[in-house]
């Protein structure tokens, strides 16, 4: 979806983790207050590419990149560019729900602490706000001042979608948010982000045909790190001009 | 298929039957050595130290306000010595536990690659330098340089034995610390990182305070060292009579003399059975003890950290998790109150007020600078953190090396000492330690590697394996010195071994036995469950398996144990001193001779002879060399070993 109003867009995008090629000349534009999903088999590279949006892949060490990626028109990986502002912007959920050893209240406050707000107040409205819009705060408002690993898996996975609501990114990349989920706690979630769709622009990575047809505006489809195929999500479903795809998404991929 | 099935003949069986269950027994016997060892110090120490309580009472030994065991009438006040140690202590602490966290946050979090290959096995390396050469280079160097910078009488005090139990603590805390470190969960990491946290604002807010059990624990060890370590405080502390304290508390520059040191000085020198003898015996008690206590508290917390990783899912904690942060909070206030007094109590109260002041407008003036700035001002202390750290290994190191080399001759190697050592070579020392280390691997090995054995392919996890694993922790802690003073009572002594090879070479064996069986332990570990399995499969009894297909690949493993119990092995100075060393240049030709070895050459040398400084640096030269090359080659086979064990 190449267009004027993409706020990421990359340019023949190219991963290596060392010596192994991961990503191979991708160029895509995710547009605005619209979910993307991105499908694919087990180790296409759906990961990698998400996570080259807010820059997570600096953490891996062997990890090299060519070309593009465009920020409202400004290249995140321009030399100047810092990545924690880029993550202020571009917020994260991963696979497995990762809050901090702390209190669901800290993990919540943790991100507008550290850019220097200390105005009790005002934490306390920025947490009560994210856990609401993360359709958690009537769960855990009475137990805020508690660990959060004490909550369940489903309830985690809120808690750190909050966490990255917290900080009013514009965009909120997920990972596979719901593998770890039982149907009920995904259905939550599912819910959540059709929510979501009308303040942030949403990219999820998922293997859940059925959960990318719900939710999802668009869909890509990836295979061997390369994009094979990325459009309206009805027309990926229902029409598929390439053939990997189609056997993708009837389950002839073999 | 058909298939013909050829039962066993019976009196086969039944052979292979006993040499399984006799196998199973030995290994049994072989795991609870550690436990037997740990005892054995425990009543043997006890049984000598116990008339001295007797005589003067438990409360006026442990009260009492000097320690003169040859005065008139003889006063036997330990309070002084443990002061001492505890002072002593903690000003390796102050010096150590910057050190050593800036380190392993640098060796974790802040180095490449490429850096880390480099930097980790220079601060292990740190850790192989035994402690005679330490005590070696701090009486020469680090000693005269506190004398004349600043401008005091003497420079063998209480500083240069916390300089010195520093930087010998330093590798202990920062390889414990890295390792709680790096394994904090990397979504952790990655969840900061996401909501725009800088490095540093991660490492500083999250996975810092995410390990801080394991630091804790650290520090612990650390400090357990720090407290047992004998040759080099002995070397340079000043050992005043009367063990007197500093005057006041707070004198860096007095000399001072700790409880281990009182036991290297005047073990030597006591008639065996005299008031003087089980006092000793009662200060070794209380350091085994302080230094019990220590690990116990480390083997703890280490424990607790493990079990709280392999249970994702918590149970409900048992203090809410508000009370929790109370008592921390609390517990860093009264740090604070501790600090802000002895700082007030060193310095006086405008300095004070001072301090705090500029403390607390840093901390203000910190806030209002950038993240980014933030970021470079805490990588840079850090990088010089562990910059402080090589350049210590580098001063060590370089001045042993220019002062040493002039000796280095093939005569000085290969002939007998002349002139009490001022001339000539180290042959019988180096003979002598040769002895030593042989010995002792040769018991310590077989011992080590069959309780590693039994632990590990034997026993479930339990209350068993449990006991046995704290006892090895337990012996691991154990100060060498009391190491040496059980050899003297029990194989000196109480076997009638006398000053002997053999007394030495048992009392090296129990020493390093816990080194052994834990790295055994490691490598049985990295041996695939499905290799144990296909053999069983085949039909192979347990011990056939073991010993045909756990053993083998475990084999590098097991070696790199026992380089490393050598490395140990070979630098000790205080586990033989009362049991198995003279200074001689005779060459021992039956283990029931002492002999002489290179540690104990040295300390001899630099304590007793004057004018041998060539000779010194000499033999503190080639103890390095094999020390380190030891080590040294324990490290790349290690790092050969971890590459292949990615199966
Ligand atoms: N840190 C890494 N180092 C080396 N190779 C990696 C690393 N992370 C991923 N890879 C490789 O890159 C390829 C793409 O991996 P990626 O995790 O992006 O796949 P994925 O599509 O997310 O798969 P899945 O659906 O299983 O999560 C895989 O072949 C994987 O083995
Ligand atoms: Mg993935």
């Amino acid at each position: 979806m190449i267009s004027t109003d993409n706020i990421i867009r990359t340019e023949n995008l190219n991963l290596w983790y060392g010596e192994k090629q991961a990503l191979y000349d991708i160029t895509m534009g995710i547009l605005p207050n619209k979910i993307t999903a991105l499908i694919g088999p087990s180790g296409c590279g759906k990961s990698t590419l998400i996570r080259c949006f807010n820059r997570m892949n600096d953490v891996i060490d062997k990890c090299k990149i060519t070309g593009k990626i465009f920020f409202y028109g400004n290249d995140i990986y321009e030399p100047g560019a810092d990545a924690g502002e880029i993550r202020k912007k571009i917020g994260m959920v991963f696979q497995k729900p990762n809050p901090f050893p702390k209190t669901i209240y800290e993990n919540v406050a943790y991100g507008s602490k550290i850019q220097g707000i200390t105005n009790k107040n005002e934490l306390d409205n920025i947490v009560e706000k994210s856990l609401k819009n993360a359709a958690l705060w009537e769960e855990v408002k009475d137990r805020l001042h508690e660990s959060a690993m004490g909550l369940s898996g489903g309830q985690q996975q809120r808690l750190c979608i909050a966490r990255s609501l917290s900080i009013e990114p514009e965009v909120i990349l997920m990972d596979e948010p719901c593998s770890a989920l039982d149907p009920i706690a995904t259905a939550k979630i599912e819910d959540l982000m059709s929510g979501l769709k009308k303040k942030y622009t949403v990219i999820i990575v998922t293997h859940n045909m059925q959960q990318a047809a719900r939710v999802s505006d668009y869909t890509a489809y990836m295979y061997l790190g390369k994009l094979i195929e990325f459009g309206d999500t009805d027309q990926i479903f229902e029409n598929p001009k390439e053939v990997l795809t189609e056997n993708y998404i009837t389950g002839r991929f073999g | 298929m058909v298939m013909k099935i050829r039962l066993p003949q019976k009196s086969i069986l039944t052979k292979k039957f006993i040499k399984e269950k006799g196998m199973k027994i030995i290994l049994f016997l072989s795991a609870i050595s550690a436990i037997i060892i740990i005892f054995s110090i425990i009543i043997f120490l006890f049984r000598d130290a116990y008339p001295i309580f007797q005589r003067i009472g438990l409360g006026p030994f442990l009260t009492g306000m000097r320690w003169n065991p040859v005065g008139q009438p003889p006063l036997y006040g330990a309070f002084p010595l443990i002061i001492a140690t505890l002072l002593v202590t903690l000003g390796a602490m102050v010096i150590a536990i910057p050190l050593s966290i800036g380190s392993a946050i640098f060796i974790s979090e802040i180095a490449t690659p490429r850096v880390k290959i480099i930097i980790k096995p220079a601060v292990e390396l740190l850790a192989g330098i035994p402690s005679v050469v330490f005590g070696f280079f701090g009486l020469i160097v680090l000693t005269t340089w506190i004398r004349i910078s600043f401008n005091v009488p003497t420079g063998e005090t209480w500083l240069a034995g916390s300089i010195l139990l520093g930087i010998m603590a330093i590798p202990t805390i920062t390889s414990v610390a890295e390792d709680a470190i790096s394994s904090v969960p990397r979504e952790y990491k990655e969840g900061s990182l996401a909501v725009g946290a800088s490095r540093w604002q991660t490492i500083s807010k999250i996975i810092v305070p995410s390990a801080m059990s394991g630091i804790t624990a650290a520090i612990i060890l650390g400090i357990g060292r720090a407290i047992g370590e004998t040759m080099a405080v002995m070397m340079v502390c000043g050992n005043p009579a009367y063990g007197l304290i500093p005057q006041p508390i707070t004198n860096v520059f007095a000399p001072i003399k700790t409880l281990t040191a009182t036991l290297g000085i005047e073990m030597g020198e006591v008639a065996t059975g005299s008031n003087h003898y089980y006092a000793l015996f009662g200060l070794a008690l209380i350091l085994l003890i302080i230094t019990l206590i220590v690990n116990i508290l480390a083997t703890v917390i280490l424990g607790r950290l493990k079990e709280k990783q392999r249970k994702s899912k918590k149970k409900k904690p048992v203090i809410s998790y508000e009370f929790g942060r109370k008592i921390k909070q609390t517990f860093y206030l009264l740090i604070g109150t501790i600090v802000i007094a002895i700082l007030f109590i060193t310095v006086g109260l405008l300095p004070t007020i001072g301090i705090i002041t500029l403390i607390v407008v840093i901390y203000y003036l910190l806030r209002k600078i950038s993240v980014k700035v933030q970021q470079r001002l805490a990588f840079s202390a850090i990088t010089a953190t562990i910059i402080i750290v090589i350049i210590f290994l580098g001063i060590i190191l370089a001045y042993i090396v220019t002062n040493g080399v002039g000796a280095l001759s093939w005569d000085f190697i290969t002939t007998g000492p002349t002139n009490l050592g001022r001339s000539g070579g180290i042959f019988p020392a180096i003979i002598g330690t040769l002895y030593l280390v042989a010995g002792a691997i040769a018991i310590a090995l077989p011992l080590g590697v069959g309780a590693a054995v039994y632990l590990h392919e034997y026993t479930k996890e339990g209350i068993i394996t449990k006991i046995i694993r704290t006892g090895a922790d337990l012996l691991n802690g154990t100060p060498s010195i009391v190491f040496g003073l059980f050899g003297f009572a029990f194989f000196v002594l109480y076997l009638k071994l006398g000053f002997s090879l053999l007394a030495g070479q048992i009392t090296l064996a129990f020493m390093i036995l816990p080194t052994i069986i834990r790295t055994t332990e490691e490598a049985l570990k990295c041996v695939p469950q499905s290799l144990r399995e296909g053999s069983y499969a085949l039909g192979a009894s347990k011990w056939q398996t073991i010993q045909k297909v756990v053993l083998p690949p475990a084999a590098p493993g097991i070696l790199t144990g026992a380089i490393l119990g050598i490395g140990r092995a070979a630098g000790e100075t205080a586990p033989i001193l009362f049991t198995a060393v003279v200074f001689s240049d005779f060459i021992s030709s039956s283990v029931l001779q002492p002999v002489n070895a290179l540690p104990y050459h040295l300390f001899t040398l630099a304590t007793s002879i004057p004018g041998s400084q060539q000779n010194q640096a000499g033999t503190a030269l080639v103890l390095l060399l094999l020390v380190i090359g030891i080590y040294f080659i324990a490290i790349l086979l290690r790092n050969q070993f971890r590459k292949k064990m990615k199966w």
